[in-house]
């Protein structure tokens, strides 16, 4: 070979080398639009579904939406009422994440509160954190029912099982009958108009009992069929519509709500 | 051919079929992994997959150079010169490649996105590995500044895979005019054949049981009757 080998190693080498350098060099201009960014579409978040304000205590409900293909399990975390100021590690019960909350005076103001929190879990397999913060109304639940019930000449007797946040005022009662189940069926007695009995009950959970004497003394619109149960029927209805009023610190809310109740007496029916 | 230039060729192979079916370089994690493959990077987030091609061809190119040239051009020591900054070359090309990875691709180890009413961060834990082709690839260059220092002569034998075509091949050195003949080679008046494991020596009157050296010897010394020119000895010049 004529050419000097070492001439032509050097050329190659500049060569090799010099393509090198462009490459990386090129490399490092189209990078910018060569590279892909990606984020997660259709990620889970956490929505505050419901907070409900009972005696036992406030409980936040919080739903888990997947709106894509990507699940997510929840396992723990934590909440906080923005208004209260508490803080408190949420239980996660076959997928539903619910923080459980000590029944505070504040949380007798507000009609809603904001909710924020971090629910830890995994996605896909992989660690992830889902932060939110949601305003959310309140639900307060009050709830009030009949316990038991006896009559017996012509005085009814209801226990009521109160459980209510606040202190209530139960009373009055409009148009209240209690009647025989069968068929047909007997009224043993109906009232017609208001009865102005009330009876207070502190927040809480308790009973009490309206000691209502029907006859003879509730006025004309009275029907009274009998002072005692009816002989022959062991099966009763009692229709107690009745008004209740919530003793709010913002103010009084009065409302109307019809319990019932069916019992047996004696044992048969 | 030396068989430590035919080392450097298999490693140089070896190197670049590895790579087809296993990774040179990755980042592996649950959805999260980043996977260095002929054809540029695999970068795969949860569902989605893109390939980004960089560097990496030329990485591949300069490792089959590497190996190759040492082949094709024989003659001079520069070969193995030039044979090893291909190899130097086809490893910083690698670097300068996950070097892009490290600039481009960053990747802290999570995502954040964000949510209706907040956002979601996910942890994506990832650990990087080097792959087998990688170390070969070091084999690759490290064998090559060897055989640069040493001339590939560091093992002192060479291929034979035949001996007639060893007896050709000194022929073909010595530029000694020869022919290949059924089962041997024919040089002038003589032939030499192989039988099984032994060498015959045939010429006019006789056969001749031989080694391989007595039929080199005997075949140099029939082509030595034609005209000599100057042979050529593999990597011998400076």
């Amino acid at each position: 070979m004529a050419t000097n080998p070492f001439k032509i190693t050097l050329l190659i080498s500049i060569l090799s080398i010099a393509i090198a350098l462009t490459l990386i060099w090129g490399t490092a201009q189209t990078a910018p639009n060569l590279i892909r960014y990606s984020t997660l579409s259709n990620a889970p978040y956490i929505k505050v579904e419901s907070i409900n304000v009972t005696t036992n205590g406030v409980y936040i409900r919080l739903a888990l939406i997947n709106n894509g293909s990507l699940a997510f399990k929840p396992t723990g975390g934590w909440v906080e009422v923005v208004e209260t100021g508490q803080v408190v590690n949420v239980t996660v019960i076959n997928g539903t994440v619910i923080a459980k909350l000590p029944l505070t005076p504040q949380w007798m103001g507000p009609a809603s509160v904001g909710v924020k929190g971090i629910v830890s879990g995994t996605l896909n397999g992989s660690r992830a954190y889902i932060a939110f913060f949601d305003v959310v109304p309140i639900h307060v639940i009050n709830t009030i029912g009949i316990a038991d019930v006896s009559y017996a000449d012509c005085v009814l007797s209801v226990t009521l099982s109160v459980d209510t946040v606040v202190p209530v005022v139960i009373g009055p009662i409009i148009n209240m009958s209690l009647f025989t189940v069968s068929t047909p069926g007997y009224y043993v007695f109906e009232t017609i108009g208001i009865i102005n009995t009330t009876i207070y009950a502190s927040a809480g959970s308790h009973n009490v009992t309206l000691t209502i004497r029907v006859s003879p003394a509730l006025g004309r619109y009275t029907y009274v069929y009998s002072c005692n149960y009816l002989s022959g029927f062991s099966k009763y209805t009692l229709w107690l519509p009745i008004g209740v009023t919530y003793m709010y610190p913002t103010g009084n809310v009065t409302s109307y709500t019809l319990l019932t109740k069916t019992f047996v007496v004696g044992g048969g029916s | 051919m030396r068989v430590e230039a035919l080392l450097q060729f298999a490693l140089a192979i070896a190197y670049v079929v590895l790579w087809v079916f296993m990774l040179a370089w990755s980042i592996s994690g649950a959805n999260y992994s980043i996977s260095l493959t002929p054809w540029g990077y695999a970068v795969r987030f949860f569902s989605e997959t893109h390939v980004i091609p960089p560097t990496v061809y030329a990485v591949w190119l300069f490792a089959i150079d590497a190996g190759l040239l040492p082949l094709v051009w024989r003659r001079s020591r520069y070969s193995l010169y030039l044979a090893t900054l291909f190899s130097v070359l086809s490893l910083s090309m690698l670097m300068d490649t996950i070097l892009f990875q490290q600039r481009y691709l960053q990747f802290h180890g999570y995502t954040i996105a964000p949510t209706p009413n907040g956002y979601i961060y996910v942890s994506l834990p990832a650990k990087p590995t080097l792959g087998i082709p990688t170390y070969i690839l070091l084999a690759l260059t490290i064998l090559s500044i060897f055989n640069m220092i040493t001339r590939a002569r560091w093992l002192g034998t060479r291929v034979i895979e035949d001996p007639i075509v060893a007896v050709e091949r000194v022929l073909k050195v010595l530029h000694i005019e020869c022919s290949r003949i059924e089962g041997g080679v024919k040089v002038g008046g003589i032939k030499i054949i192989r039988r099984d494991d032994s060498l015959l020596l045939v010429n006019d009157h006789r056969i001749d049981e031989v080694d391989l050296g007595t039929a080199i010897t005997e075949a140099v010394k029939v082509g030595l009757k034609q005209p000599v020119s100057v042979g050529v000895v593999d990597y011998g010049e400076d």
